[in-house]
């Protein structure tokens, strides 16, 4: 099946690690040209360097996701560098953490609202594209109950909410928008292989009600996110695809 | 990354430089160190009768009259307070038939033996014999309690058996200009345990002078300290390490989620992580800047501490049997205690000290609790270090080992072998 991307133009925030890391290579082995950002200028530039070698269009920036001029100055440049923008994913997080109201803001700001600013400035550029879509990165932690109430899980939940009617209101113009939410996933550097080492026991229990008694890998989210966010998925629209090998138990009829 | 460590034109009072690296050499330490009755004995008769040991805290004996019995080996000390506030010793020992005088610590008068009632004076004279007339030799010569060496630093008392001990700050040097800087005299006691292990007290002061095992035994530390790029100095007798905290081993990857170790500490210094937009490798410093900026209005005095004390661990030995793990909020001092009369066995004792803020009520001391090996959690940490002691010294005893093969990220259990051989011999 040819996902009909090359030659296409991507934004995906928090592409220098894990899952988004994983998106814009997949992408940009599908042929598109590539804009990211995120918080390490080293990892930037080793992402520019491996783009380069490849021979993909590159534009990357040193981002910190609470700042939301800094998102919106990000996403505007990755339009003007990548001369267009065909698809825009939204997959920075600040991640979890309980016990401090603090979280909420947090969760908030990184993942809730850098999401809400780069699509509000990427729409212009979705509007001008022959095959607009955009793709949120939520949680099955947002619909499944896990490891602990949180606000990492609630806001996650709320990108859920507001990529469906998202969804509903840009369809008439042609702008699909879809969600996709991956279950507990390992990669190198990932929060998971942190908690493995230093807290066994709810790695443990994570991976015990995985019914391969693995967790997924970034590539095995991505390929699911780029075939969502690609032409391919032309009739994909205001779905919301769980990627979690099976973790969740309820059946979403 | 290397770690970031204070600059030479950085304040701090406790030397922060390195040592020149000392040569010892790659040999084989023999394993009969560890295991040899015959080794035990030297080493009691030429080390342990010949240094100066830590007895008790100066606030262990506050009042004239108050004493503290501590033990090493085969012998009890008395440390008791004197009229005139100075500290004394005495071994604990009545002159009559030999009988241990004193349990425990409290208030005293006189030193009674509850046998025949001898008694002595706080400065440890006779006091009253019953019935001296019916001893024809009269009452022994020595005038009472054979006397120790005794003399305090620190907060703590020390003591040593050897007549011609040097003064204990020529002793302890240079550590004194080291550890004066975290005013234990301004902590107080929260903890105070004593644990029976199998294993020679030297299989556990060597348990603590590397950090090689803590990718071993304390994989979850590995997200809270970096356990390769350590400073080791070696001094004379003692000898440390300085093991940054707050941060991730080279042996991991840095992750977006701060470790939850991590976020403990900031959060134990009033530093909400949920507001910190740095990157996990980055936290150190910005604690130790939030500890120095905001540690006063907390009633926590830091000035005399330079800003790596504020979140490292500077981690000294005490030759021979002292581990002290320095931070600026507490001390967790170990003591390691031979048993009387077997090599496989030891006493480990577990004192720790928290810094009290200003104005904070003093909590009520601890009573000192004594168990063995496995009866009561000593924390995660040292429950994993305690796991291994007895294995290893089992191991030690098997025909089939020679002895240490010790590498250069455990140079302090060299150097405290070098040290161990100027007073045993080799």
């Amino acid at each position: 099946m040819d996902l009909r991307l090359k030659g296409l133009k991507a934004a995906v925030t928090g592409g220098t690690r894990g899952i988004g890391n994983a998106i814009v290579h997949v992408l940009a082995e599908e042929g598109c040209a590539l804009a990211t950002c995120g918080r390490a200028p080293e990892r930037i530039e080793s992402l520019r360097r491996q783009m380069d070698a490849a021979g993909v269009r590159f534009h990357g920036e040193t981002v910190q996701g609470r700042d939301g001029e800094a998102m919106r100055n990000w996403t505007r440049n990755s339009v003007e560098a990548l001369g267009g923008l065909d698809i825009f994913v939204a997959s920075l997080s600040a991640g979890g953490g309980t016990d401090e109201e603090r979280y909420w803001y947090r969760n908030f700001e990184i993942d809730l609202m850098s999401a809400v600013r780069g699509v509000e400035e990427a729409l212009p550029a979705l509007r001008q594209s022959k095959c607009p879509s955009i793709l949120i990165l939520a949680t099955m932690a947002a619909s499944e109950t896990f490891v602990a109430p949180m606000a990492y899980n609630a806001i996650k939940a709320a990108l859920v909410t507001w990529s469906k009617q998202l969804s509903q209101q840009l369809a008439p113009e042609g702008i699909r928008v879809n969600c996709l939410s991956p279950g507990p996933t390992m990669f190198k550097g990932s929060n998971w292989e942190m908690i493995r080492v230093a807290r066994s026991r709810i790695y443990d229990n994570a991976v015990r009600q995985q019914p391969t008694r693995r967790m997924g890998t970034a590539e095995e989210i991505a390929r699911s996110a780029v075939f969502l966010a690609s032409p391919a998925a032309s009739w994909c629209n205001g779905s919301h695809l769980l990627v979690d090998g099976g973790f969740s138990k309820r059946v979403p009829f | 990354m290397p770690v970031e460590r204070i600059k030479p034109t950085d304040f701090t009072r406790t030397p922060a430089t390195p040592a020149a690296k000392p040569d010892f050499g790659s040999a084989t330490i023999p394993k009969e160190r560890y295991t040899s009755a015959e080794y035990m004995r030297l080493e009691w008769e030429r080390m342990w009768t010949k240094v100066w040991l830590l007895g008790c805290r100066m606030d262990d004996i506050p009042n004239p009259g108050d004493y503290h019995v501590t033990s090493i080996g085969k012998e009890e000390i008395i440390l008791v307070r004197q009229k005139d506030m100075s500290v004394r010793g005495f071994f604990n020992v009545c002159l009559h038939r030999g009988n241990r005088i004193m349990v425990g610590e409290g208030n005293a008068t006189s030193f009674k033996c509850q046998y025949h009632f001898w008694e002595y004076g706080l400065d440890g004279a006779f006091e009253n014999i019953p019935d001296l007339e019916t001893f024809p030799q009269g009452a022994p010569p020595c005038k009472g309690l054979r006397e120790v060496k005794c003399d305090t630093w620190n907060s703590f008392v020390w003591f040593s058996m050897n007549p011609e001990a040097e003064p204990l700050l020529d002793y302890l040097a240079p550590l004194p200009e080291h550890l004066e800087p975290y005013h234990f005299e301004r902590m107080v006691k929260v903890a105070d345990m004593t644990v029976e292990w199998d294993c020679n007290w030297k299989t556990s002061v060597d348990a603590f002078n590397e950090s090689y095992h803590v990718q071993g035994i304390h994989p979850e530390l590995l997200y809270f300290i970096e356990d390769k790029d350590v400073q080791i100095d070696c001094y004379g007798r003692h000898n440390r390490y300085l093991v940054p905290f707050s941060t991730i081993s080279h042996r991991v990857e840095e992750t977006t989620e701060i470790p939850h170790l991590i976020k403990h500490a900031m959060k134990e210094a009033g530093m909400n992580p949920a507001d910190f937009d740095g990157r996990v490798t980055e936290v150190r410093k910005a604690l130790q800047a939030f500890k120095r900026k905001h540690g006063p209005a907390m009633g926590l005095d830091y000035s005399d501490l330079n800003d790596d004390q504020l979140t490292d661990d500077y981690h000294y030995n005490i030759f021979p049997n002292l581990t002290l793990n320095t931070h600026a909020d507490d001390l967790m001092l170990f003591r390691q205690r031979p048993h009387p009369s077997d090599p496989n066995k030891m006493f480990f004792d577990v004192f720790i000290f928290k810094l009290l803020k200003k104005d904070e009520p003093r909590p009520k001391k601890p009573r000192h609790e004594q168990f063995k090996h496995g009866e009561k959690s000593l924390g995660l940490v040292l429950d994993q270090d305690a796991y291994n002691l007895p294995g290893v010294q089992a191991g030690m005893n098997s025909d089939s080992f020679d002895g240490l093969w010790i590498g250069d990220q455990e140079l302090r259990i060299r150097h405290f072998h070098h040290v161990l051989e100027s007073y045993v011999g080799s």
